[in-house]
């Protein structure tokens, strides 16, 4: 313990430089989890969290008596995060592989460079463009399908398009980005490995079945298992912005966080939105140690810690 | 297996290459274009007159072309300026004070003879776990810190991330070599001089990256805005843009708008083409800028996938 405070003192200097973050962290990330104790509080905005009368597990009965809305945004939020996993790794994967064997690297750069800008535009702009295309009386689409000769669909009370669309819309803005990652584990391919395959007489779709992805293993394991601890969470700019957050639609499109937005910028239910902001934050963290249990079991060179 | 490839003539085999060449570059010309043919329609709506927009709907080929939108924009200038203003300083003191703090940590925990590190470290992973999420966060900003419609908000809980920690430690860890800061050391240099002459300067890659991603994160950030800013000269960019949306809704209701948003339109429910040309005005800059730092942020992202 001595030699401890030693060592403290000695690096008294790096200690010093550690505190500015070490504040920002305390004060905006873990003071705010004390803050989760509301869940089990009559939480009134008037009288804070400290202030509100305690009630036990009430609000937590409440949100499993009222069923539809809770099961709701947990099965979208679960089923976006696991359709947008699957396509969105599948799709980074297949174009970074695709601008890898690309022989006209300018060209490749070229194009690489427009298909990551759009995750740079907010959401916020995001909306106005999807509204372009799919607004029932002007939009793009509908005058497409008009220009077929179909009937227009007035896509902004249509539920069930908008699973659809928000993939659309996700694959739009983060393929791109994401395909980055995967490019830099393929640049690091020893070509020699190809070299070896083609002589062995193995066709393109050979070598990238048994040297290619082999190669992407580890960087796909710790991308999904840092996604995993994003499991309970969303990218609330699309379903909160380019939903326009419309009533209609939230039988689709509603998920935990986008519904938690609403709420606190509205005041409604706090007891049930403080219920669900804790089960939010208790299952992710589970998922999250969970996942990486498991992969430590099974990889342990790609567990995160 | 190994014995095909012998009578492989070179020239068949030239020819088949370059058609799979050629499909393979139109399936990416397709792609790129998927992604690129919303921007040009924000541009093209932009541009094009609003008699055009009301009676052809939006177009990639408008009956008529004209400037109204922009001069819409510049006609409400005066809180567009203002924005702009506010979200420029957000994005630029939001940049450089996290880059000095979490370079500056990231640096003392990579520091292998600093024995508390540990306890730093994952003080620092920790929050990538477990968060108190938006409604204990509000709660807590608000009522115990009384930060509402402070610019604070808006630059303080962006500015310190786990991911771009590790992503600056594992730089400092991997390319800063320990010797030098060591003979620093035995010139005599102390442990600030050290940090800020000479192991700063060589972290220049991973903090353009790294800032890049933080100035974009900043520009973005529309829902802190939301959530916590209410007067209009606090207003940045992206909120005005959610608050023209909000007034389209509430003009088409005929309710109650806010008042940056009905100064911003004048009293007229907004054409297209003036808030496309909004949107540009918006997402522009990032637009222009981010093709110059694309080198350095590819390079940031792939040194924080390796795990230090």
């Amino acid at each position: 313990m001595k030699g401890f405070m030693h060592n403290t003192w000695k690096h008294r200097a790096h200690f010093l430089m550690c505190m500015p973050a070490f504040l920002v962290l305390l004060l905006f990330s873990y003071i705010p989890m004390t803050g989760l104790v509301m869940a089990f509080k009559k939480f009134d905005y008037g009288l804070g969290i400290w202030n509100s009368s305690w009630n036990g597990i009430d609000n937590f009965k409440f949100v499993l008596a009222s069923g539809d809305t809770f099961w709701r945004m947990t099965k979208n939020t679960l089923l976006y995060y696991v359709v947008f996993t699957i396509v969105g790794t599948g799709a980074s994967i297949a174009l970074a592989i695709a601008l890898d064997n690309f022989i006209k690297k300018k060209l490749g750069k070229t194009f690489q460079t427009i298909m990551i800008a759009p995750v740079f535009i907010s959401f916020a702009a995001v909306q106005f463009i999807v509204y372009a295309f799919f607004n029932g009386s002007d939009g793009i689409v509908n005058s497409m399908i008009e220009l077929f000769g179909g009937t227009p669909v007035r896509w902004y009370t249509h539920a069930s398009s908008w699973p659809a669309i928000l993939t659309i819309v996700k694959i739009w803005n983060s393929v791109g980005y994401g395909s980055v990652l995967y490019m830099s584990v393929l640049a690091g391919i020893d070509t020699g490995l190809y070299e070896a395959a083609q002589i062995d007489g193995a066709n393109k779709r050979q070598q990238i079945l048994h040297i290619t992805l082999p190669a992407l293993v580890p960087m796909i394991t710790t991308m999904l298992l840092l996604g995993v601890g994003g499991i309970m969470h969303s990218d609330t700019g699309l379903f909160y912005q380019v939903t326009r957050n419309s009533g209609i639609l939230y039988s689709t499109t509603q998920v935990i966080d986008s519904y938690v937005l609403n709420a606190v910028i509205t005041g409604a239910n706090p007891g049930f939105t403080a219920a669900t902001t804790f089960y939010q934050s208790i299952v992710g963290l589970l998922l999250i140690l969970g996942a990486n249990g498991l992969v430590r079991k099974l990889a342990p060179d790609n567990a995160l810690f | 297996m190994s014995s095909v490839a012998k009578t492989v003539q070179p020239v068949a085999k030239k020819k088949k290459f370059r058609t799979g060449q050629l499909i393979l570059g139109i399936l990416l010309g397709i792609y790129t274009l998927f992604c690129l043919l919303p921007v040009v329609l924000v541009f093209i709506v932009a541009f094009s007159s609003n008699d055009s927009i009301t009676t052809k709907g939006f177009s990639y080929f408008p009956s008529s072309f004209a400037l109204e939108g922009f001069e819409y924009v510049f006609r409400y200038g005066k809180q567009l300026l203002v924005s702009y203003g506010v979200t420029i300083t957000v994005t630029v003191v939001g940049t450089f004070v996290g880059l000095l703090f979490m370079s500056m940590y990231a640096y003392s925990i990579s520091r292998r003879d600093f024995r508390i590190r540990k306890f730093f470290a994952i003080f620092m992973i920790f929050p990538m776990l477990f968060s108190g999420g938006q409604m204990a966060s509000y709660v807590i900003f608000t009522q115990m810190y009384h930060l509402k419609d402070s610019i604070w908000l808006l630059i303080l809980p962006l500015s310190v991330t786990t991911m771009n920690v590790i992503i600056l430690r594992t730089y400092v860890a991997t390319s800063v070599p320990e010797e030098l800061m060591d003979s620093a050391r035995i010139d005599g240099a102390g442990e600030y001089r050290t940090f800020f002459q000479i192991v700063l300067p060589l972290m220049k890659p991973a903090l353009a990256a790294v800032g890049f991603m933080m100035a974009t994160a900043y520009w973005n950030d529309w829902q802190n805005a939301l959530l916590y800013i209410e007067s209009e000269s606090k207003t940045p960019l992206q909120l005005l843009l959610v608050r023209i949306q909000k007034s389209i809704e509430f003009l088409l209701n005929s309710k109650d708008i806010s008042g940056s948003a009905l100064a911003a339109m004048q009293g007229n429910i907004p054409q297209y083409s003036c808030i496309m040309a909004t949107v540009i005005m918006v997402v522009g800059p990032i637009l222009v800028v981010y093709p110059f730092f694309q080198k350095y942020f590819i390079k940031g992202l792939t040194v924080g996938s390796v795990k230090g």
